[in-house]
């Protein structure tokens, strides 16, 4: 695939993912329960729950929870990953051995724990993505500025941003075009996306973690419903003989649809 | 290059300090949250006698003193009772069920993965098998126990969560944990990455013609980088663990940390967290003591030259 095919792929699916946010309801529709388990082609576009509500609803909605947090996480991790990359190139060596230090600390815990701590700060009333996704960036983001600062020293840090100036190119030119841009795109990008990724199924894995034990998701009010409750409603349907088969595949396909846009975005970033 | 022993000695007192700096922190997260943290467990509403079971459960003379005294009893073997899980029920007994599921669970994980960067060190799995552990290795944990979960329900029905199927659901927990989030297939391509790129470097190449084995050369110098790697993958299986764990319904340390999230449960979480800093610690002085072994025996004067 090439890397314009890859970019106009990531946009797709970043703008279905959005639309979908974009105009997910305040609430689920009223249950109309002669429609239930009705499969998508009795009921477009995704069929309908256990209530008989549209899964189009829980679909856009479960989007809605975890596609703002998750691009936050993304873009935040590619930010201090890319300003790691370039203050290698200012040969601090303080500045590397206090990232250092940092990333060895936070790098030493399991994630999920990190965040599981967290999540009790997280009142009763107020439980959101956000503040999860921001610890988890926090927690990535040591590991990726790590990696671009080690693609800027590859590339000769000081010595090349020298070089750059022995050109008469100007600070602007060298740290934004030729550094950012052009050297570490690839590696800022990928880590942005994998972070992304990870914080959407983190929410996904949260979420259905709370429902397996009866209990309100950490991650978004009883009012609103995530990605998760399609894999619970559907998976049912792998041990019975219940007819929820259609929810499974949708909160899988709308996974998929996430990995998908998240590789061809690396796809699209990467080197020439 | 001087000063390399440094950085092990950063992690080795890293290791020292996360299992002393994490029950601090849930101690600290208690006392943050809005209200008396007495009325977690008895709140106003429900029970009377707050003052008596504030002194009881130490809640009463404030962080500093509930963690020292949470600290002196945890170095004792005793780790408090459950605050809501199991309410009274001393979380040591909890403790003394859930780490050996989740060290076997874990454990036996670190094995396959350890044994995916072998593979990947001497060439024994290549190209081929690295594609295919990244393409299964896109599919999040908590995907995979749900279908390993309703594999098991398909063969036992509805004694899928009961004691015989026990070491079933440990075997698939194992399976899940290696092939999700690209455990396997990231050890796997760590070890061909890493090893690529000392066997480009010029006295690899000056070794074979010299008729030498390239990995005696190499691995003196991967080892610290394969070592390092190795314990990230470990750190990465214990969080994996909790959703693996919840989701197959295995006893072990982070389900049990889940369910004291779940409830606020701070006598389970300040437990079950430093339990897993202990892990993570004893990681982290592993591989520093390998990196200074390492250093140590690379460094060393050949025979010969000392004067």
């Amino acid at each position: 695939m090439s890397r314009r095919a890859a970019a106009a792929l990531a946009l797709l699916v970043l703008i279905l993912a959005g639309g979908l946010a974009l105009t997910a309801p305040g609430s689920l529709p009223a249950a109309e329960l002669s429609r239930a388990y009705l499969p998508p082609w009795e009921a477009p576009p995704f069929g309908t729950d256990q209530r008989g509500r549209p899964l189009w609803a829980t679909l856009a909605q479960g989007a809605s929870v975890l596609l703002g947090p998750s691009l936050l996480a993304g873009v935040l991790v590619a930010l201090a990953a890319t300003l790691g990359g370039l203050a290698r190139c200012l040969a601090l060596p303080w500045l590397d051995a206090g990232i250092a230090l940092v990333g060895e600390l936070v790098g030493s815990l399991p994630r999920m724990v990190v965040v599981l701590v967290a999540a009790l700060l997280l009142p009763g009333g107020a439980r959101s993505l956000t503040p999860l996704a921001l610890v988890w960036a926090a927690l990535c983001a040591p590991g990726a500025i790590d990696e671009a600062a080690a693609v800027a020293e590859r590339l000769g840090g000081a010595r090349f941003v020298e070089a750059l100036r022995a050109h008469g190119f100007g600070w602007a030119r060298i740290f934004l075009l030729h550094l950012a841009v052009r050297n570490l795109r690839p590696v800022v990008v990928r880590q942005g996306a994998e972070v992304t990724l990870q914080v959407a199924f983190l929410e996904i894995a949260l979420s259905y973690l709370a429902q397996a034990d009866d209990q309100p998701s950490l991650t978004h009010s009883d009012r609103v419903r995530s990605w998760a409750d399609l894999l619970t409603m559907g998976y049912p349907s792998l041990v019975l003989d219940v007819p929820t088969g259609h929810a499974l595949a949708l909160g899988v396909g709308a996974m998929a649809l996430l990995v998908v846009g998240t590789h061809a975005a690396v796809r699209a970033a990467r080197a020439r | 290059m001087a000063g390399w022993w440094l950085r092990p000695l950063l992690r080795l007192g890293a290791a020292a300090t996360l299992p002393l700096v994490v029950p601090a922190l849930v101690a600290a997260v208690v006392w943050a949250l809005p209200g008396d943290p007495a009325e977690i467990i008895c709140p106003r509403s429900t029970c009377t006698g707050g003052a008596e079971l504030a002194a009881r459960w130490r809640l009463d003379a404030g962080p500093w003193a509930f963690y020292q005294a949470w600290l002196g009893d945890a170095l004792g073997g005793e780790f408090g009772r459950s605050w809501r899980v199991l309410q009274g029920v001393p979380v040591a007994e909890l403790l003394t069920e859930a780490v050996p599921n989740t060290l076997v669970l874990v454990g036996a994980a670190g094995l396959l993965v350890t044994l995916a960067g072998l593979g990947g060190l001497t060439g024994a799995l290549g190209a081929r098998a690295e594609a295919l552990a990244r393409a299964v290795g896109v599919a999040p944990a908590v995907l995979l126990g749900l279908l390993a979960a309703a594999s098991i329900e398909l063969r036992y029905g509805a004694d899928a969560f009961g004691p015989d199927a026990a070491s079933w659901r440990l075997v698939a927990g194992v399976a899940v944990l290696v092939l999700a989030d690209g455990a396997f297939g990231g050890a796997l391509a760590g070890a061909r990455a890493a090893t690529a790129a000392e066997r480009a470097a010029r006295y690899v190449g000056v070794a074979v013609l010299r008729g030498e084995a390239p990995l005696d050369n190499m691995l003196p110098n991967l080892a610290p980088a394969l070592v390092g790697q190795l314990r990230a993958r470990l750190v990465q299986l214990l969080s994996g663990a909790v959703v693996v764990e919840v989701v197959l319904r295995l006893d072990g340390v982070g389900d049990l940390l889940w369910t004291g999230t779940l409830l606020q449960d701070f006598g389970v979480v300040i437990a079950a967290a430093t339990v897993f800093a202990v892990f993570s610690a004893v990681l982290l002085a592993a591989q520093a003591v390998a990196e200074l072994i390492i250093g140590g025996v690379v460094r060393r004067v050949p025979e010969g030259l000392a004067s």
